[in-house]
């Protein structure tokens, strides 16, 4: 699993992941995510590149949604695949972190 | 049995009882669906099932211990119809039996964890618990009959 990062106007940042988040997926990033959350207000979870999501890769992104909700920040999830959502919505995340499909709404839910 | 304590015969994977074993499952899981046809989606059950239930015997049946095995079997009684059953030495303990946790929902404090068995019932489309003379038995059963319904949601 590879994150990288990439500022975009109004002060959002997109977190972009690539692979597969499960167990060694999740921790790859954890640090990172930790970093994030702690650091940023209005974070784009970009979720295309992302071919599979375990519970522990849940873990990884309700741990930083938490953090940055906490201090009064936004997160949403972009655009992830048919397979990947369906766990989004069974795990209930989707009712915490919203998800995008279009990057004009996920902006517009950071604003 | 390999240098690093895996032993890896088609239709059956003996991992140890690390996490870091586990890296083998997705590579497995590859090859059987190439060889079986298995869709993707049900692939991707499989991989989201099979990481839950070996993860749950090494970090909490086996914990501490990191050199016992966690044996996956795969068999296809049908066309269209794939068994995985985990097996393990670990004391007698029925994931199934474990509480179901609601899932998220907006307005309770942000819960990490407890969604791994929902996501065993959701995705599998058979789940069968045995205790075995030294262990536990989980099979877990995923066809594509199924997998029309998985996608639709």
């Amino acid at each position: 699993m590879a994150l990288a990062t990439e500022e975009l106007t109004g002060g959002v940042t997109k977190v972009i992941l690539d692979g597969r988040l499960d167990i060694e997926g999740a921790a790859a990033i954890d640090l990172q995510m930790n970093v994030i959350a702690g650091s940023k207000k209005a974070v784009l979870v970009d979720l295309q590149k992302v071919s599979f999501l375990g519970s522990m890769g849940l873990r990884a992104l309700l741990a930083p949604a938490r953090a940055i909700k906490g201090r009064g920040g936004k997160i949403v999830l972009f655009a992830p695949n048919e397979m990947v959502e369906k766990v989004l919505k069974t795990s209930g995340i989707d009712t915490l972190i919203p998800v995008h499909h279009e990057l004009e709404s996920a902006l517009a839910a950071l604003a | 049995m390999t240098g690093n304590g895996t032993d890896k015969t088609q239709d059956r994977l003996t991992l140890r009882s690390r996490l870091s074993d586990m890296a083998q499952l997705p590579t497995w899981i590859e090859a059987l669906a190439s060889r079986h046809a298995i869709p993707a989606d049900l692939q991707f059950a499989v991989n989201l099932c099979l990481e839950e239930a070996v993860s749950n015997v090494i970090r909490h049946g086996y914990d501490p211990e990191t050199d016992l095995p966690v044996t996956v079997r795969f068999s296809m009684p049908r066309e269209g119809y794939f068994i995985f059953v985990v097996e393990d030495e670990a004391p007698r303990f029925n994931p199934l039996d474990a509480a179901e946790l609601p899932a998220l929902s907006p307005g309770e404090e942000i819960r990490v964890g407890g969604q791994g068995v929902r996501l065993l019932r959701r995705f599998a489309d058979t789940l069968e618990y045995e205790p075995t003379p030294n262990g536990n038995r989980l099979r877990m059963g995923f066809s594509t009959a199924g997998s029309a319904a998985r996608t639709k949601g």
